[in-house]
């Protein structure tokens, strides 16, 4: 088994209608974190929620509003040269830490 | 097979083959009608070492034309459907420091033909971990460099995948092992994790009847 090293997560949550220019802001960020050589990130949809703004996030008709979480894991001082450039970058939103322990699994080349 | 049951034999399946030879040195197939009468057959059943040995000379006898074989078998799983619903059980109450583990994959890694998120669910389940649940994300990059990305012309069968697991600290340590070992590309993580867990399942009861602790 490989070592564990130590690591941290940070969880960015948005709403899917927030923007960044012409695009979606959790794409924006994606690239963000991209050029900022993260290791990794994964953005998942919520089905419902509320936040800041005590506003209900939801499918409606037309249009989608619903959460919107962005997950990165990567060693805590690429996080924390991270954070300042998303909070940067969103408007209304939240962002949460916390230490985890990180295994990382590369086997093919 | 009345003879199994009053025996107390935890459970016996008789099966009839398809078509078949043996000691009669004759084919049973259905296809002649009087011979359809004599398919073969096979009478199956597990128990332990014990009972077998002491049903298996009445057997001896009872068998006049046929074959008896004993061989040792592992019981993975044993499980019983209660007979009553289940709502009456009490509510239970676990609540202590536990363990969390993620696990980010692919939506396209397989594991012998099956999706690999597939795959770590049903291998946690053996581990007897407490709950599992998979995640599909809408946009990552990760491992494997590449986005994980689709839009409305383009259908991703790649999307990013988030197995997410609590349980304590020896169980989860189990499963990152066991996990490790099935992941290609990948991330796991752990972290400390409060867990307040409501239960109202009989497994529960079980298990705390095993250890005897919790009544």
């Amino acid at each position: 088994m490989q070592p564990a090293q130590s690591a941290e997560i940070l969880r960015v949550h948005i709403s899917e209608s927030d923007r960044d220019g012409g695009k979606p802001l959790y794409e924006a960020i994606v690239a963000r974190c991209r050029e900022l050589r993260i290791a990794g990130v994964t953005v998942f949809r919520g089905l419902e929620g509320y936040g800041a703004t005590a506003e209900m996030h939801t499918a409606h008709l037309v249009h989608s509003d619903r959460p919107i979480v962005i997950t990165v894991v990567d060693t805590a001082e690429n996080v924390q040269r991270l954070i300042p450039v998303v909070a940067e970058m969103i408007d209304t939103g939240l962002m949460a830490t916390s230490a985890v322990r990180m295994i990382r699994v590369q086997k093919t080349a | 097979m009345a003879f199994l049951m009053r025996k107390g034999v935890s459970g016996a399946t008789a099966t009839r083959a398809f078509s078949g030879f043996g000691s009669h040195q004759l084919l049973h197939t259905p296809k002649i009608e009087v011979l359809a009468q004599h398919l073969p057959l096979r009478i199956e059943f597990v128990d332990t070492r014990e009972k077998v040995e002491e049903i298996l000379p009445t057997l001896y006898e009872m068998v006049s034309d046929g074959l008896i074989e004993v061989q040792d078998t592992n019981v993975v799983k044993h499980a019983r459907k209660s007979p009553k619903p289940e709502s009456k059980l009490p509510r239970q109450r676990q609540e202590g420091h536990a363990k969390m583990l993620r696990v980010f994959l692919g939506e396209a890694d397989k594991w012998h033909d099956e999706p690999l998120y597939e795959a770590i669910v049903k291998r946690l389940r053996m581990l007897d971990i407490a709950g599992a649940a998979v995640y599909r994300g809408i946009l990552g990059y990760g491992a494997k460099g590449h986005e994980h990305k689709q839009s409305f012309f383009h259908v991703s069968k790649d999307m990013p995948i988030m197995v997410s697991v609590i349980d304590s600290a020896e169980k989860i340590a189990a499963a990152a092992e066991a996990i490790e070992g099935m992941l290609e590309d990948g991330l796991i993580v752990i972290s400390e994790a409060e867990m307040v867990r409501l239960v109202r399942s009989r497994q529960l009861r079980e298990a705390s009847d095993a250890t005897g602790s919790i009544r």
